[in-house]
């Protein structure tokens, strides 16, 4: 795959690890204390308890990571700093030798040609003085 | 022969959305995709800490990664022109090279077959 395709998806997994990772804290966080005024919210049953503070570790930890790939994938771009410009005027020159080379190449094959014409001509001639050489005799 | 490029992408400020990073005609794509990575990473952060702070100003935040996110997909859609013309660029090389060697070899073998017309040529003229 191209790498500004690469590029694309690398944005489109940060964006749903970022998703996953907000959506997902949001909706498991135990309930938290508004007010001294409240009484303690329920005790968080035990079977989460020990997972949860992993989680937010491992999903951070992936978005982190997915950022870090990203920068790596933008490092490997290609691009030299010039501009629209210059790439655009370095197209104008190799069209421009492009014409030069091209009139040059039918310059050779028209003269090239020509001599072929030629030794055709002379092989021809050498052919006919061969057979006149050989003309049997008829007597 | 004026060559030019049409770019079918409509600008960001025609689509409504905050253009983040720096205009002009010369953009540095990596300085400015890596910012808008930070940038976005930032954010993220900031609506963690805001949905423990103050859940309920949550848009705001969501908002700017939202425009944050359209930068990053504009940006590298703004790459494709750029990666046409580094393709047409190395194509056209490739051609004018290919083109280079044939005339080398139209030239090289026109003197082998004239040399040979004339070796033959002075072999028949010595009888």
């Amino acid at each position: 795959m191209d790498i500004i395709s690469q590029l694309q998806e690398q944005v489109n997994s940060i964006a749903n690890l970022a998703l996953n990772t907000i959506g997902t804290l949001q909706r498991d966080a135990p309930p938290n204390r508004l007010s001294p005024n409240y009484p303690e919210p329920p005790a968080h049953p035990t079977e989460d308890g020990a997972n949860f503070s992993e989680e937010p570790k491992l999903m951070s930890a992936s978005l982190v990571k997915a950022a870090k790939q990203f920068d790596v994938l933008v490092a490997s771009l290609p691009i030299s700093e010039t501009g629209e410009e210059a790439q655009l005027k370095r197209i104008a020159e190799l069209q421009a030798e492009n014409d030069a080379v091209g009139q040059e190449l039918q310059k050779q094959l028209e003269a090239a040609e020509m001599e072929l014409n030629q030794v055709q001509e002379l092989y021809r001639q050498a052919t006919d003085n061969c057979l006149n050489l050989k003309k049997p005799d008829v007597n | 022969m004026k060559i030019v490029t049409s770019d079918v992408l409509p600008s960001l400020e025609e689509q409504g959305v905050r253009q983040l990073y720096s205009k002009g005609p010369n953009v540095d794509f990596k300085k400015e995709l890596r910012s808008l990575n930070s940038e976005l990473q930032l954010h993220i952060l900031e609506l963690a800490d805001i949905l423990i702070e103050r859940p309920s100003q949550y848009a705001r935040r969501i908002e700017e990664i939202s425009t944050v996110f359209k930068n990053l997909h504009h940006l590298l859609n703004s790459l494709h022109p750029h990666q046409a013309r580094s393709t047409l660029i190395h194509i056209m090389e490739l051609q004018i090279k290919r083109r280079k060697q044939a005339l080398e070899d139209i030239k090289r073998r026109r003197e082998v077959a004239q040399r040979i017309l004339n070796e033959s040529l002075a072999t028949l003229d010595g009888h």
